[in-house]
């Protein structure tokens, strides 16, 4: 796989700050992702939230934007690549959810139904701005820029890792995004995506190999130029 | 916990679903593995790297506008209905009022299909014993129907109503006073088609003039 350019030495592009995130690598699992619960288990205030929504109770749907409209902006923001496609994408989902709310089984938990849709609507209109794209002119390719910077990551590796996952499957950018990023755990992964665990983790080892290529370039290489 | 062993070969294999004891060996392998070393930290880095990524920005304005879109949409459902009751001039008509026109015209379709001339109907203009029967369901029926509209229309006849409302409840009362008295008529001669018929002509007008007196609350 190429390195699109963008191969910096790791010494520059590693932070110090990498062990308050690498607890997670050596934990497995994220502890702190909000719909932490077992596979097929629904929790009573998501089943309260699901049933309010049901009933076409505005409050339901306020209720769940307060909760999970954070998370749901970044990551449509993160797939999207702009803040605005990110709050048109969130309002639609929204707007999904009441449509096909009578749908809902409670078979899952409803917040990870609600993810499954968001990411479902970003996807789509990734498409319709691919097929947009076909048909207007080339060259004029909007890459994803970091909205704020915080202490951690040299902003290289940060924008050289955006642009890196550009070049993922959409499948291994979804796992990535979602655990990497937003910190959810693979059940929840699992849930939203609609695959196994096992799945989950293997698209994450996957997507990770790949960009570890991408950013790096091969160890021979590397040793040559030493 | 750091007794468990690992070597190089165990790398992706924890890196892809590794115990929280085993990533622990592997550190303490990467302290003296320099390959371990570098992977483990790129590995970890890119988990850094990844997490600033999460994006926050204030957006003071959308759960407005994600409000004004659901309760937008929640109106757009029954309006549908409301599309069809506007091209059939029941627009702004309650769903009970809708549902009692239904029941109606499901009724007022069967004494059509009773009352027209048929295998129940002889030459003379009598019903024969299973048409009476059903001319007296159909007719049941039409008279809950209608019963079911005049209490919609109730509160639009009370007496502080306005002239055309007093108006309107004379002409109910001259019209119920008529199907009483047809009711009365058609029960000591039950096989009367032109009773019936009558009778029918009496509903529908009392169907009309409830449904001139809802329209005219609109």
């Amino acid at each position: 796989m190429a390195t699109m350019g963008l191969a910096l030495p790791w010494e520059a592009r590693i932070s110090n700050q990498e062990q308050e995130r690498g607890n997670r690598v050596g934990l497995g699992e994220n502890p702190a992702s909000g719909l932490a619960q077992a596979p097929g288990e629904v929790r009573p205030d998501d089943l309260e939230l699901a049933a309010a929504c049901q009933a076409g109770e505005m409050h339901g749907y306020e209720r769940l934007y307060s909760l999970h409209g954070k998370r749901m902006k970044s990551i449509a923001r993160n797939l999207l690549g702009s803040s605005a496609d990110a709050e048109d994408a969130v309002q639609e989902t929204f707007l999904k959810v009441q449509r096909s709310i009578g749908t809902f089984r409670a078979q899952s938990s409803f917040v990870t139904w609600t993810f499954r849709i968001l990411i479902n609507t970003c996807y789509d209109a990734r498409r319709s701005r691919m097929r947009k794209k076909e048909v207007t002119t080339e060259g004029t390719e909007e890459s994803p820029m970091p909205e704020r910077r915080a202490p951690g990551a040299h902003p290289s590796l940060k924008l050289a890792l955006q642009r890196a996952m550009e070049k993922l499957t959409d499948h291994q950018r979804q796992v990535f995004l979602l655990y990497e990023v937003e910190g959810f755990r693979h059940s929840e992964i699992a849930g939203m995506l609609e695959i196994t665990e096992t799945a989950s983790k293997n698209t994450l080892f996957q997507a990770k190999k790949n960009l570890r290529t991408m950013l790096e370039p091969p160890r021979s290489q590397a040793a040559e130029a030493r | 916990m750091n007794d468990m062993n690992v070597s190089c070969v165990d790398r992706e294999r924890i890196f892809m679903d590794g115990s929280a004891a085993e990533w622990a060996a592997l550190e303490a392998h990467a302290a003296t593995c320099a390959e371990c070393g570098e992977e483990l930290r790129v590995w970890k880095s890119m988990s850094t790297a990844a997490g600033e990524l999460r994006q926050e920005w204030e957006t003071p304005h959308l759960w407005m506008k994600i409000e004004r879109g659901l309760t937008e949409q929640m109106y757009q459902k029954p309006s549908r209905l409301r599309a069809w009751l506007n091209s059939i001039g029941l627009a702004g008509v309650q769903w009970q009022t809708v549902a009692a026109l239904l029941v109606l015209v499901v009724v007022t379709g069967a004494g059509w299909r009773i009352f027209r001339p048929g295998p129940g109907h002889d030459s003379q203009g009598f019903l024969n014993k299973s048409a009476v029967t059903d001319v007296e369901r159909a007719e049941a029926a039409y008279q809950k129907a209608i019963d079911k509209l005049e209490a919609q229309a109730k509160p639009q006849l009370e007496p502080t109503g306005t002239p055309l409302m007093a108006s309107y409840r004379e002409k109910l009362l001259v019209l119920d006073n008529a199907i009483d008295e047809l009711r009365t008529e058609a029960g000591k001669n039950p096989a009367n088609a032109h009773l019936r018929r009558q009778l029918l002509a009496m509903y529908q007008e009392k169907q009309d003039t409830l449904q001139e007196i809802l329209e005219t609350k609109r």
